[in-house]
């Protein structure tokens, strides 16, 4: 097997960082939530995506220092995030809100706004002290060497070690994401919680009406 | 503008976004205290408060805002 190199992600990384952000929430479909939820063009919310990256704010999703990305001969072939929850006392969901608030232009908040009651129910908290798996994506050049499977592993050992105390992981994933879902699978994850909302409407913005919860437990010393 | 008008003012914005009507303001109070304070509500929440207020928050005032008692100092900062 090749040999790739896996290293914390950096600014440099942002454009592939962004593509990971959208093709991790299309969810294997063709909605992209960036884009019907805030009413933007998908170059739009690539800039957007970047912008708020680029911000450097830690401890959420859009935080470069909640990835790792896996290198070949200097081009980068995957990347997958993880962060401790609310590690700064600040929840990463807020701290992702005031991304968007400070970034996003006042017409998309308001788009946003408009939708919170139809795409709320897929609505799922995060735990404080634990950590969260975010988004990851392999290029297609390199598909099939489970290299998101290598990186989330990287992911747990490098967290655990910042953070022995902590015992479980999470991850939030639509119910469509098969590929995703068995892969966590693979890593010892198990569902604990589904959710569906009933409203059809929330098709039109996300990429499934079905969320599911899953959680490893992690090894304490 | 004085501590208690502003968190009256606050209050009102509170329990706009949130639609709770019976939501009470404590210096002490977090996003974990309040249901469906999530991302979008944030964004929203912020709007609110830079509209009611005529301010612009910058974004390292809002990453330190661990709770409302921090978000009342930097709004008072503000005026």
């Amino acid at each position: 097997m090749d040999e790739f190199f896996i290293r914390k992600a950096t600014l440099n990384d942002v454009p592939f960082l962004v593509e990971t952000i959208i093709e991790a929430e299309k969810s294997g479909t063709d909605k992209l939530s960036y884009s019907t939820v805030f009413d933007l063009s998908l170059e739009e919310v690539r800039k957007y995506l970047a912008d708020m990256f680029n911000e450097e704010v830690d401890g959420c999703e859009l935080s470069v220092s909640s990835f790792l990305v896996a290198e070949l001969d200097g081009q980068v072939a995957a990347a997958a995030s993880a962060w401790i929850e609310g590690s700064e006392g600040i929840s990463s969901s807020i701290l992702k809100g005031n991304l968007l608030s400070y970034i996003l232009p006042k017409k998309c908040i308001q788009k946003a706004t408009s939708l919170n009651p139809v795409i709320r129910d897929l609505h799922i908290e995060y735990t404080p002290d634990s950590i969260q798996v975010g988004s990851a994506y392999v290029s297609e050049t390199f598909r099939g060497k489970n290299l998101c499977g290598l990186l989330i592993s990287k992911q747990l050992k490098f967290l655990s070690q910042i953070r022995p105390d902590i015992s479980k992981v999470f991850a939030q994933l639509f119910e469509c994401n098969l590929p995703s879902i068995r892969m966590c699978e693979k890593l010892g994850f198990k569902t604990v919680m589904k959710i569906e909302s009933a409203n059809e409407e929330v098709l039109h913005y996300l990429p499934f009406n079905k969320k599911i919860l899953m959680t490893k437990e992690l090894f304490i010393k | 503008m004085e501590r208690t008008e502003l968190v009256s003012k606050l209050t009102a914005v509170f329990r706009k976004v949130f639609k709770n009507n019976s939501l009470n303001l404590t210096n002490e109070l977090t996003a974990n205290d309040v249901d469906n304070w999530d991302s979008l509500s944030h964004m929203l929440l912020i709007t609110e408060i830079e509209n009611t207020f005529s301010i612009k928050f910058k974004l390292k005032d809002l990453n330190k805002m661990r709770k409302v008692g921090d978000m009342i100092d930097i709004i008072m900062s503000k005026l």
